[in-house]
């Protein structure tokens, strides 16, 4: 008896178990329904007559929940000078919903997983996307982009379509709004002490091979120390991940934080494998030759950056990897303060055997997903055309950089400042109020990209005079479009990881000396045994398909 | 002469394992104090010591940038008080529950006392995953009130076998005999049972104040708002800040000590309370958890 009442409460727990399944099944499949196109409903505060230039206007008071990353060095505040003018110039009253920096990207995925998220998504990088487009949680903004004439006039006058063709998924269509920038901006180079090469008579090196020269002849003056120990080894998948990202750059290949599996080989019109190439074998050749003449620290490819900056400060070592603000920030203000007479410069990306350039893809910036369920809203075509003036148009990417001009910054003759008072990532220090911290203004939720005019108005002058130098550099093209289907993604995501652990363990093992370079056939026959001839046919064949779909 | 003196007197052999125990322990201790008193010397260090690694057990170039910087802001103090509040608040909520369900469960008697052991430890072995939960939680409404903090960690099922074994061990002609003096099973949990049972009370709310008061998932994934969330996320993304990448800070030298000890002084400041309520707690802990485990 007992027995018998206790199955049935089993079957209970078990029969309400699948009703509860059936439920969220349910749930799950019951909003895919109405025609997203048809927009003669959604006009709700929506100006009629848009244009590229205009200021946006909403006919009504509107109001649009943003994803907001609470950046903790200018955490938001209700009483930013950002909101009310914004209301104020469009109508718009933004309900921001704070992220912590910190774990932002969890929580976004959190969000688009359970149908939560707001409308408005934005610090997105390209290539974050794709994770979420199979759910149908994200809007395919490719559709709506006639609602915003600035973002089509930018993509149109700096020629970005093969940018925006990179961002297509398999269905052609392409789910990111992407920051646009008019030119590419290098991030990180090498700097070195100048007053030490001063000291041996030596110039700045503008190319890999006088790098090398710069190391053999700071290692004969200092015999017992390396001229170069580098950083971003730790927190990266990838061993000195800058350094092989320019050095990658200079041989014209991906490597370090920018590596991906697959390269596009122009000759050949289709897809290889970059840690097979040549120039892949010549980047690590060149690492090579440095280890083993003692010119690079070898614990540069596992050290903290902590432990590569102390080197440096301490001077038991001359060159370290830097972008503009570690170069200012904590090498130079560190060193000026520890070393007398200490001296740091960074110089342009050496140029290495590819010739002058840089990197294709790398004027689209991190940007905006919008939700789908937001197509259903009737003010729907009102939120495109503000988040088009807002983010696209010249006039709103200056409000949002630098706010309104004589309250927060002044502007003559292409050259902005802050006004007195005001200080902006260090310009001023004893200046009372912070145009991020204070106004909400440069903040990287709502100002990135624009034109190299807007860009460039921030720079300190180490920035500008590197970018500016960088910025003369020739782009090479952007890879062809070559959008995988979700099983197709699927399959080689399982094939990717396995070759690209392989590819570092081996790049790490072939610098260090721990491999011989004679087996480099024999490594390559390793990556063919991981997949790699498939991972790649992967690629080819859907760049053959996308291509002739009439992409 | 070859007469022990007394049996109370520790042998030799005994004085020098006593001795050595000694010893042992107190480098024990001393490699477990160290890390921490080191934290404590960087959070009061300045910047250039810390960088050049001169900083061991005592502060050099005192320095309370970061703690000023910290303690003037009011998001802070609110972040605080809200760490407070909800850890107040969890932990009744959680004793409350947990001493209910663990002395039910205590009753041999109890019928289907096998399938309500069977549903709690379920849960220690199979969860129904991230999205889900957050998708119960928002719609219960519990978004951005204390409750979606309170209610989901309401019970840790191994606190409630601790107190399940604690509260078996407690004689049954106790509670007969209150029962028989007129008590309702209520009143026997209350008078009785509850103040036999101050040990593992303690050590239980020692448990879940110390959990609650550290957690921030919970607090991250429910919270809309800044001024809601508790001061553990406050300072984990005041350290993503400073050590990211991403920010392009400002030249000063105030950001740049920031950035040199905030991790320290977080510590100090996430474990300070812990730190002063533990020795009072201590010694109900130690006998607690061991009455628990060791039965009859």
């Amino acid at each position: 008896m007992k027995n018998a009442g206790q199955l049935s409460r089993r079957q209970i727990v078990a029969a309400a178990g699948f009703v509860g399944i059936a439920t969220l099944a349910g749930c799950g499949g019951g909003d895919g329904g109405g025609d997203g196109k048809d927009l003669s409903r959604k006009q709700n505060g929506a100006m009629n007559k848009y244009r590229a230039g205009e200021q946006f206007k909403g006919t009504k008071p509107l109001s649009f929940a943003v994803l907001h990353n609470n950046n903790p060095n200018y955490p938001a505040k209700s009483s930013w000078l950002l909101w009310k003018r914004l209301t104020e110039l469009t109508g718009v009253t933004l309900k921001p919903i704070a992220v912590p920096l910190s774990d932002y990207e969890k929580k976004r995925s959190l969000l688009i997983g359970a149908g939560d998220a707001p409308p408005l998504i934005p610090k997105t990088y390209p290539g974050a996307e794709t994770a979420f487009v199979s759910s149908g949680a994200i809007l395919a903004v490719s559709e709506y982009v006639h609602l915003m004439p600035n973002f089509r006039a930018k993509v149109k006058k700096w020629a970005l379509e093969p940018e925006i063709d990179s961002l297509r998924q398999s269905d052609g269509k392409y789910y990111l709004l992407p920051g646009l920038h008019e030119k590419a901006k290098a991030g990180y180079s090498l700097s070195l002490r100048t007053d030490v090469l001063d000291r041996l008579g030596l110039t700045l090196p503008t190319t890999w091979d006088e790098v090398y020269d710069v190391f053999k002849a700071i290692k004969e003056e200092y015999p017992g120390r390396y001229p170069f120990s580098d950083r971003w080894s730790t927190n990266t998948p990838y061993p000195a991940a800058a350094l092989f990202s320019y050095l990658g750059q200079a041989h014209g290949v991906r490597a370090g934080w920018t590596y991906l599996n697959q390269t596009w080989d122009a000759q050949q019109e289709k897809y290889v494998f970059t840690g097979a190439t040549d120039a892949y074998r010549q980047v690590v050749e060149y690492l090579r030759k440095l280890v083993e003449e003692k010119l690079i620290d070898p614990e540069s490819f596992t050290q903290t950056d902590d432990d590569a900056v102390k080197k440096l400060l301490a001077e038991k070592s001359f060159a370290i990897s830097a972008n503009p603000q570690e170069l200012v920030q904590n090498y130079r203000y560190n060193l000026e303060r520890q070393v007398r007479g200490a001296k740091i410069e960074m110089v342009t990306v050496p140029i290495g055997p590819a010739g002058p350039v840089v990197l294709g893809g790398a004027r689209l910036e991190n940007g905006m997903m919008i939700s789908s369920k937001a197509l259903d809203s009737d003010s729907f075509v009102a939120m495109m055309q503000f988040v088009d003036w807002l983010w696209y148009s010249d006039e709103g990417q200056r409000f949002a950089k630098w706010g309104v001009k004589d309250v927060t910054y002044t502007e003559s003759g292409g050259r902005y400042r802050p006004v007195d008072g005001i200080s902006l990532m260090g310009s001023a220090p004893d200046a009372p109020k912070d145009l991020q911290r204070d106004f909400g203004f440069s903040n990287g939720v709502f100002a990135y990209g624009g034109s190299w005019a807007l860009v460039s108005s921030s720079f300190g002058p180490d920035e500008r005079k590197f970018q500016d130098a960088m910025a003369q550099r020739k782009q090479l093209p952007v890879d062809p479009p070559h959008p995988l289907r979700s099983e197709e993604q699927e399959q080689a995501t399982l094939w990717d990881t396995p070759l690209k652990d392989h590819v570092t363990q081996n790049t790490l093992r072939f610098v260090l000396g721990k491999r011989p370079l004679s087996e480099w056939d024999a490594y390559v026959a390793e990556l063919k045994a991981k997949n790699m001839d498939q991972y790649i046919g992967l690629h080819n064949k859907a760049y053959e398909n996308f291509k002739k779909a009439g992409g | 002469m070859t007469r022990r003196k007394s049996i109370n007197e520790p042998s030799r052999a005994y004085r020098v394992f006593q001795g050595i125990n000694g010893l042992v322990l107190s480098c024990v201790v001393l490699v477990t104090l160290y890390p921490f008193v080191n934290i404590i010397a960087r959070s009061f260090s300045g910047e250039r010591q810390i960088r050049a690694g001169e900083v061991t057990l005592l502060p050099k170039g005192f320095n309370l940038t970061t703690y000023q910087i910290v303690f003037s802001d009011d998001t802070f103090w609110r972040n605080y008080g809200n760490t407070v509040l909800y850890t107040v608040v969890s932990t009744v909520v959680a004793m409350v529950l947990t001493t209910c369900y663990a002395y039910v469960l205590s009753k041999k008697n109890l019928k289907g006392r096998g399938v309500l052991v069977g549903v709690a430890v379920l849960t220690m072995f199979f969860s129904g995953g991230l999205i889900p939960h957050y998708v119960l939680i928002t719609s219960l409404g519990l978004k951005n009130s204390v409750w979606a903090i309170a209610l989901p960690n309401a019970i840790s099922v191994f606190n409630l076998l601790v107190m399940k074994a604690f509260f078996e061990s407690l004689p049954d002609e106790l509670e007969e005999a209150a029962q028989i003096d007129g008590l309702s099973t209520y009143g026997i949990l209350l008078r009785v049972v509850l103040p036999l049972s101050k040990a593992v009370v303690a050590t239980m709310v020692l448990f879940y104040s110390v959990s609650f008061w550290n957690s921030w998932f919970g607090a991250f994934l429910y919270m809309d708002r800044i001024e809601l969330m508790p001061v553990t996320v406050y300072l984990r993304n005041l350290i993503a800040g400073a050590t990211g990448g991403t920010g392009a800070g400002a030249a000063t030298e105030q950001l740049s000590q920031v950035a040199a000890n905030i991790q320290a002084v977080t510590i100090v400041l996430t474990s300070l309370p812990i730190l002063c309520v533990y020795p009072f707690v201590q010694r109900y802990f130690v006998s607690g958890v061991m009455l628990g485990a060791v039965k009859g």
